[in-house]
């Protein structure tokens, strides 16, 4: 805002105090009449950074202040949209619980006495830290944990460079059991065609909350404009049931026994497509033997829908073959056996062909960028200290198996890691079995964290390094694989607002303190000018500067894998419905059901969801978010509820065997009677969050269980109890 | 429809509306609507009984009446019809009196205490004028609303309300809404 405008306004008390308020929010200050000749109105294309799925949008700048934020049309992912957090993007800028300096911690862990500090200082301080624990525990002493950024790789890079085997990313708490499962199948993880399917079965995917792009927005235009089914299992009525043809509560933990009586009816029925199992898959007569024994009248039983609709629902989606789809979840980190579930899935999708067919499963295509090369170092010696190779032999090396990892530095097994550098990653509030976190984080030496604000990891930091946020920010350039593959651009709309600096420039810092620069010779810039030169075009950093997004008319292109002589990444060069991966690694090759653990009597399982405008535990403490969910609730049915003596909005405790929390109670039929949900993302420690210090943290109730091939965390294996305070 | 050259009106598809919020926001962002306020908002509404249960989603905003009953109860005309049908209101002409807010049939009127100055829907004028879609319309994910000139019959909204019925809200009102629902 400028000065002159200020004072002019500031002449009435009452109007001042309230442009003040309204510039902490945010929110656009309306055009003062004072200013003769007002700033020019700047549109600037940009990347989101409020979720994972990196929409395009449209920055709209006036006087050096974000005035809006519009969805760019160009990105044909994100297809012309931003959602809510999208929008609330301005409040990530301009929020006041930004961290705004770097900060070093004076009082004890977690009580909040702080004192800001140079860069310098910090980065002194920081790379002194890890030089003790390197020297007293080796390198692989420190752990680095990251979640995904456009400069992520600079972060996981310094891990590696200062000798760190101990990377640990977010798969293991969301996707990893699907991107496993549909790797060992087809050698890769495909995307779904939800635009032209015509028929589609989601399982506890709640695709209209938890948004995915482009397949969110497909999902209503396919269900609505071009009348595809939708047919959805959840243990919970979420706005997909609402919107779905089709709505089961099925018992939770028995999806896989649904899938299992889909393969029986249409291997049974011949319903299968012939040609395309014996030209393109491996492992069919084992998988037509092994899945006899599982009738829809079993299922039945198991899963609680009636055979008559497993037998109905498995024909109608042959008979839309191969325009139908099981479709994928994104965050299946929820049971022990997650992975079965998962891998019954991608059988199912394959023995329908819907492979590679419009309509169905397409591989990623992707858009060629060109890499910077730098000097490399040396791979880390030592083994993960979650040691992968024995516990989790095909998990993803580089993601690593967070609640195991847990498990082994309490324990200071094999070797103890003393030194914690985070980055975008809020383990406390974000990992079940809170209290565990907090016993890793208390035997640490050194905990340092990287963030834009002052989350609760960063709360029980010894120092914080703060970076700038994706509106002040230049980000190497980002391709998205998909069906229609797209590279975006992010560039800074405003200059940084506080003494914040981009990843890059931190880890330089501290590497050029731990002698490694050598590593990190470079700038952004030139980083992003190697990137951009493969692109199709004579001047692509011109083209991504005006547009934000650069997209190729080739696609979607059908069928490129469809020739019999395609070698599909697998063992046998085959879709693998029995996997010989699997076997090798003395695993289950074809997917057994195990019925899940019974909820105990006088408890629920506890579920958990998103709701679209909160990103997991990050956005709950933005005000124009806050204000749609305040606090979070636990829901319950009323029938339990009424037995239990619980009203609606009563104040109740939850208490599973990690820990116990207080929340009120929403009394709602949206939900099994066996099962209670509550949201992510509140009953925050930090007080800087205060928004989000309400309601209680779903953290502190789930146990640690692990599904046993991904190591992706078990969050539905909780039970918990309800009562009334 | 009318005899304006111009008439700017909604169609709202609400079966593809799935609550998400979109719309609010970007209103907020884009009018600068203080917090407990808002100038759209979606009507849920839940149904039947666990298992059997339906839920429906509405957006709602200002109907942008073709005979407006807030401009007629307007003592100082601050409340007035632009030609292209908008409903707008003059800041420096308010002076707070509230009576649009009971005139409206919608309740889609609501006092600003920090201005003491009556505010609403307005269709993002402001917007319309560099060209621009109303906020909501543009930054929806599902595309539930359709905006546009009724008096066109090459655009959306009219040719989608020639094709498929429709519904008013609160007709026997007389105020000649134009959000149109899509049935």
């Amino acid at each position: 805002m400028n000065r002159r405008g200020f004072l002019k306004l500031a002449t009435g008390g009452a109007v001042g105090a309230t442009l003040l308020q309204a510039e902490a929010c945010g929110m656009p200050l309306r055009q003062q009449k004072v200013a003769k000749v007002p700033a020019p109105r700047l549109e600037i294309p940009t990347t989101c950074d409020m979720c994972v799925n990196k929409c395009s949008l449209i920055a709209i700048v006036q006087g050096g202040v974000v005035k809006k934020l519009n969805p760019n049309p160009e990105n044909p992912k994100s297809r012309g949209m931003l959602c809510a957090r999208g929008n609330a993007g301005i409040q990530q800028l301009y929020d006041p619980a930004r961290i705004k300096h770097p900060m070093m911690r004076t009082g004890e862990r977690g009580e909040g006495k702080w004192k800001v500090v140079s860069w310098d200082e910090a980065l002194d301080f920081t790379a002194q830290k890890l030089s003790a624990v390197k020297e007293k525990y080796g390198p692989q002493g420190t752990l680095w944990s990251s979640s995904e950024s456009f400069q992520e790789q600079f972060f996981r890079n310094l891990g590696q460079a200062f000798g760190s085997p101990n990377s640990v990313r977010h798969p293991t708490l969301c996707l990893a059991s699907v991107n496993l499962a549909y790797s060992l199948t087809f050698g890769t993880v495909p995307s779904f065609d939800v635009q032209n399917a015509r028929y589609i079965i989601m399982s506890g995917a709640n695709r209209l909350e938890s948004f995915i792009t482009p397949d969110t927005m497909d999902l209503v235009a396919s269900t609505t404009d071009r009348k595809a089914r939708l047919v959805y299992l959840d243990p919970r009525f979420t706005k997909t049931a609402a919107k779905a043809d089709e709505w089961y509560p099925i018992r939770p933990g028995t999806d896989l026994a649904f899938i299992l009586a889909m393969l029986n009816v249409i291997i049974g029925e011949n319903r299968y497509d012939k040609e395309f199992v014996s030209t393109y898959c491996s492992g069919f007569e084992q998988l037509a033997e092994h899945v006899k024994q599982y009738s829809p009248d079993w299922a039945a039983e198991e899963t609680q829908i009636s055979s008559k609709h497993i037998l109905r629902v498995a024909r109608e989606f042959s008979d839309a073959a191969p325009r139908a789809m099981y479709y994928a979840g994104r965050r299946s980190s929820w049971y022990r056996d997650d992975f079965s579930m998962r891998r019954g899935q991608a059988i199912l999708n394959a023995i329908i062909g819907n492979w590679d067919r419009q309509g169905g499963m397409v591989p990623n295509a992707k858009v060629e960028l060109g890499e910077l090369m730098f000097l490399p170092w040396d791979d880390p010696t030592a083994p993960r200290v979650d040691e992968l190779d024995r516990n989790f032999p095909l998990a993803a090396k580089g993601d690593g198996v967070y609640l195991r990892l847990r498990e082994n530095v309490i324990a200071g097994q094999p070797y103890p890691v003393k030194g914690w550098m985070v980055y975008k990653q809020d383990p406390v509030s974000g990992i079940p079995d809170q209290d565990k976190t907090l016993q890793m984080l208390r035997q640490m030496d050194f905990v340092g964290v990287i963030d834009i604000q002052m989350s609760d990891t960063a709360w029980f930091a010894d120092v914080i390094l703060p970076e700038s946020t994706y509106l002040e920010r230049l980000d190497p350039v980002e391709m998205l694989a998909g069906i229609r593959p797209v590279v975006v651009y992010r560039q800074p709309v405003v200059k940084p607002l506080y003494d914040t600096k981009p990843l890059l420039e931190i880890v330089q810092g501290v590497a050029k303190r731990l002698n490694l620069s050598q590593y990190f010779d470079y700038t952004m810039e030139q980083w992003i000018a190697e990137q951009v030169k493969a692109l199709p075009m004579d001047l692509p950093l011109e083209y991504l500067k005006k547009h934000g997004v650069y997209s190729s008319a080739q696609f979607p292109k059908y069928g490129t894998t469809l020739t019999p002589d395609h070698r599909f990444v697998t063992k046998s060069g085959k879709i693998e419905l029995l996997s010989r991966r699997l076997q090798e690694a003395g695993y289950d090759p074809l997917p057994i059901y195990h019925p899940p653990t019974q909820v105990p009597e006088g408890q629920f399982r506890l579920v958990l969801g998103r709701h679209a405008f909160f990103t997991h535990a990050s956005t709950t403490n933005y005000p124009w978010l806050n204000s749609f969910s305040t606090e979070n609730t636990l829901w319950i049915h009323p029938k339990p509820a009424d037995s239990l003596g619980i009203k609606d909005s009563d104040r109740i405790e939850v208490a599973s065997g990690s820990g116990s929390i207080r929340i009120k109670a929403r009394v709602t039929p949206k939900i099994r009677p066996d099962c209670v949900f509550m949201q992510h993302g509140f009953g925050k420690h930090s007080p800087w969050l205060r928004l989000a210090n309400s309601g209680g943290s779903d953290a502190q109730l789930l146990e640690t269980a692990w599904d046993k091939v991904s190591g992706g965390a078990a969050m539905h294996e909780t039970f918990v109890k309800v009562r009334k305070v | 429809m009318t005899n304006r050259p111009k008439r700017y009106a909604l169609a709202i598809d609400a079966k593809k509306c799935i609550d998400c919020k979109a719309c609010v926001v970007a209103c907020r962002a884009e009018n600068g609507v203080p917090l407990g306020k808002s100038r759209n908002w979606i009507n849920e509404e839940l149904r039947g009984d666990w298992p059997k249960l339906m839920e429906v989603f509405e957006p709602e905003q200002c109907h942008h009446c073709e005979e407006p009953a807030c401009v007629r109860v307007c003592p100082t005309g601050a409340s007035y019809q632009r030609p292209d049908g908008v409903v707008a209101i003059n800041r420096s002409e308010c002076v707070g009196c509230r009576y649009c807010m009971i005139a409206c049939p919608y309740d889609a009127r609501f006092f600003r205490d920090d201005l003491g100055v009556v505010e609403k829907c307005d269709l993002c004028a402001r917007r319309l004028d560099r060209g621009e879609l109303p906020a909501c319309v543009e930054t929806c994910p599902s595309k539930v609303r359709i905006f546009g000139d009724l008096n066109d019959p090459t655009s959306e909204i009219h040719q989608i309300l020639e094709k498929r019925q429709y519904r008013v809200k609160k007709r026997e009102a007389g105020t000649g809404p134009q959000i149109y629902y899509l049935l």
